[in-house]
């Protein structure tokens, strides 16, 4: 993959920062997604975990790099092929979360479509989360089609 | 690609696992989410087994569509190392055997 500059609204992106950085906090200690390992055998199961936490910690650090305070003055951010799959799973770890914590109640529908319906009143955090939420499959998007450009929705 | 320190781990080695086992046919699920992107799902079933476009489209369909999809099928071992990998890239992916089902 080539290196891409991408430049970000700071106006748009930048209040979103605080509950992509909350949604990543809460991931320290967990995985995003429940593993279902065969429950006979607790040491392989822990072993299992521990190592995909490493793995998801290590891209969210990766992930988060790119909201330095370079980022705040100018909003761009930087793919390059170092960079991009760790990316691209931790915006998918972190949709998961925010999936789990805020937007659960919206509906799968409303989460695969990305449209809120007419009707549907969102809380505070619900819109932001939201909002964070398009951002990050939008990011997601750009990466998978500079990495596989033959990869169509 | 991926530098040395971010590269996946490898599914840790199962000591306990029967001779019985290892000999069983296991299948790699990946269950449906609504948050994964289709075409995100679709290069990650490239990347893991090394599919082309069709069948890892054919198989992003299937979860989409039906919930779930047997991605692949073989010996214990190798299934966990499927489904480690796929669980890195934050797939909802399972083990089963033909005996499970």
């Amino acid at each position: 993959m080539k290196r891409v500059e991408v430049k970000l609204n700071l106006a748009v992106v930048a209040p979103l920062l605080d509950v992509i950085r909350a949604a990543a906090d809460d991931l320290r200690p967990m995985l995003a997604v429940d593993p279902r390992l065969p429950a006979n055998d607790a040491e392989f199961a822990a072993e299992w975990t521990r190592e995909l936490l490493a793995a998801q910690n290590s891209d969210l650090g990766r992930f988060l790099a790119l909201f330095n305070a370079e980022f705040f003055v100018d909003g761009v951010i930087a793919l390059d092929t170092p960079n991009s799959e760790p990316i691209l799973r931790a915006c998918s770890a972190v949709r998961l979360r925010l999936r789990e914590k805020y937007l659960r109640p919206l509906g799968d529908e409303t989460l695969e479509t990305g449209e809120v319906p007419p009707d549907k009143k969102l809380t505070a955090n619900q819109r932001r989360a939201f909002a964070a939420d398009v951002f990050l499959a939008t990011l997601q998007e750009l990466i998978v089609q500079h990495l596989d450009p033959t990869a169509l929705e | 690609m991926i530098p040395a320190a971010a590269q996946p781990h490898h599914a840790p080695q199962h000591a306990s696992a029967t001779e019985t086992h290892l000999a069983d046919v296991w299948r790699v699920v990946v269950l449906n989410d609504p948050v994964n992107l289709m075409s995100y799902v679709v290069m990650v079933f490239k990347k893991v087994f090394g599919y082309s476009e069709q069948r890892a489209r054919k198989h992003m369909l299937e979860v989409h569509e039906q919930g779930r999809s047997v991605v692949w099928t073989g010996v214990r071992e190798q299934a966990e190392a499927h489904v480690f990998a796929l669980q890195q890239w934050h797939l909802t992916a399972v083990l089963e055997t033909e005996t499970a089902s």
